[in-house]
């Protein structure tokens, strides 16, 4: 009976494996269209809303179902807890690997290696730097979308230093 | 059964109410609007019982003479009411968590339909169903 | 002491306990947030475009890039070589409907030919939560499927076409996928190989 239950596991990761890349081939798409209906601003900077607004719409509606048999959260650290092990390993199979906060509405998330961009390079590779944006945009839209469904008005921005590495930047708006 | 079942939203306003007896749903229109202010009561961070309630379920609510008024809110602070007949013993404290848990369980496969947009009215064939 | 709103007090998360808890669950959600993606994705096509044939060939078209890179994979996976004939195609596209989208479709309907066959679905995670709305009657909900298939195919070098006959979505019993063998792509065949 236990080697049963082992066993099923065992399959159940690899396929579990299986959709990741799913995911990631259909977030590629998603990133190239987003860039065909875009036209760079006057910075040079790629517009981007249209990935952003996706992963709120996801993000909102999936944190709807993670918390259903949570018990309900004591105040704000809570949830961004909450998101930073939970949400997070579910979604990405990995911890936030570190959360910083002043206490005071402004907290940041690091990912030492994130999902999205494990695949672009490692090593301080500069080559693609300036391409990242366009990877991380749908997960800033996955954050706020999450927050906003918890009754947290937040803008989201994210950073990258190293590949892959990369920090969002939570910034949460006090009304 | 629940003589009375309503979806709250994060605003207060009401998403979905259907009740048994159309006839009278005024009045229970009325007791859900009741309902919502000890939902806050009960939610209301700075009271110091309130953070006792870890637990969706928040319970009876109120009774009346005729009715029993069960509440539930969830983590995104979307509420849920059911009113069942006093005379009505045959549903068990437990029987009422479980419908909760069902109604729930119904409302976050409804948003999920990316169909939907959040705050609109209700009318998944799923919630209709219960 | 750290001044308000400057200085960031440093505070790890980490807790084993908390991965080991989610580890059952995980295949589930993660097949959740493909969902909700690819919902997303259709809601903001039908935002874009006029037209709903616009967005079913847009899906199509998403489908076809999504496949040729998942025919890797699949080949990687599975390590299946060639197909003898079409119907051992069929068994192959429906083991890839199981590693990836972990359900098995029946294959049925064969034409006399054999060049032809039917996939029928009873369940099927694209569209768990979806409820078409009314004014999207003529959405190819799962048009992705459709590009992926034919992607993946044109990469062993075969040529398909495949439809949808019937659509859960519009109130069937099952979803039915047709597919069709058209021809042998010999000329893709890169040079170098026997």
């Amino acid at each position: 009976m236990r080697q049963q239950i082992i066993d099923t596991k065992i399959n159940l990761h690899a396929s579990g494996e299986a959709d990741e890349c799913l995911f990631e081939y259909l977030h590629a798409e998603m990133v190239n269209y987003a860039l065909s209906k875009s036209c760079k601003n006057k910075e040079g900077e790629e517009e981007l809303s249209r990935l952003e607004w996706m992963g709120f719409s996801v993000g909102y509606r999936i944190i709807e179902r993670l918390t259903r048999e949570w018990n309900r959260f004591k105040d704000e650290l809570d949830m961004i807890k909450f998101i930073c092990t939970d949400f997070w390993s579910s979604l990405y199979h990995k911890q936030i690997d570190n959360l910083r906060t002043n206490h005071h509405g402004v907290y940041v998330l690091q990912d030492n290696s994130f999902r999205l961009l494990n695949k672009v390079g490692t090593n301080s590779n500069k080559q693609y730097l300036q391409e990242t944006p366009r990877l991380l945009s749908f997960t800033c839209g996955l954050l706020r979308g999450s927050l906003a469904n918890l009754g947290i008005i937040s803008t989201v921005n994210a950073e990258i230093s190293t590949l892959p590495s990369c920090k969002f930047h939570v910034q949460v708006q006090r009304i | 059964m629940a003589v009375c079942v309503a979806v709250i939203g994060k605003d207060n306003s009401p998403k979905y109410i259907r009740c048994v007896d159309e006839s009278s749903a005024l009045q229970f229109h009325c007791k859900v609007h009741t309902s919502i202010d000890i939902i806050e009561e009960k939610l209301n961070v700075g009271n110091k019982a309130a953070t006792d309630i870890r637990d969706l379920y928040l319970n009876l609510l109120y009774a009346t003479e005729e009715y029993k008024i069960y509440g539930y809110a969830t983590n995104t602070k979307i509420k849920f009411i059911i009113v069942l007949h006093s005379s009505n013993v045959s549903l068990r404290d437990n029987d009422v968590k479980m419908i909760f848990k069902k109604l729930h369980a119904a409302y976050s496969n409804a948003v999920c339909n990316s169909f939907y947009i959040p705050g609109d009215q209700l009318n998944s064939r799923q919630v209709q169903s219960i | 002491m750290s001044r308000a709103g400057t200085k960031l007090d440093s505070k790890k998360v980490f807790c084993m306990k908390n991965i080991l808890r989610y580890d059952e669950n995980l295949y589930i959600i993660n097949s959740e947030l493909f969902t909700l993606t690819y919902g997303a994705l259709v809601a903001q096509l039908l935002k874009d475009y006029e037209n709903v044939e616009d967005v079913n060939k847009q899906l199509e078209r998403m489908g076809y890039n999504m496949g040729i890179r998942l025919i890797e994979d699949f080949l990687a996976r599975t390590g299946s070589g060639r197909c003898y004939d079409f119907r051992d195609t069929a068994e192959k596209i429906q083991t890839g409907f199981k590693i990836f989208l972990g359900i098995t479709p029946t294959i049925t309907n064969w034409s006399a030919a054999g060049d032809e066959f039917s996939l029928c679905f009873e369940a099927n995670p694209l569209t768990e939560f979806v409820e078409l709305p009314d004014h999207c009657l003529n959405l190819k909900y799962c048009n992705v499927l459709i590009g992926v298939l034919r992607g993946a195919c044109e990469m062993v070098q075969m040529e398909i076409a495949c439809w949808f006959v019937q659509d859960q979505l519009k109130n069937d019993n099952v979803t039915e996928l047709r597919i069709k063998f058209i021809k042998r792509l010999e000329d893709a065949i890169p040079a170098g190989e026997d």
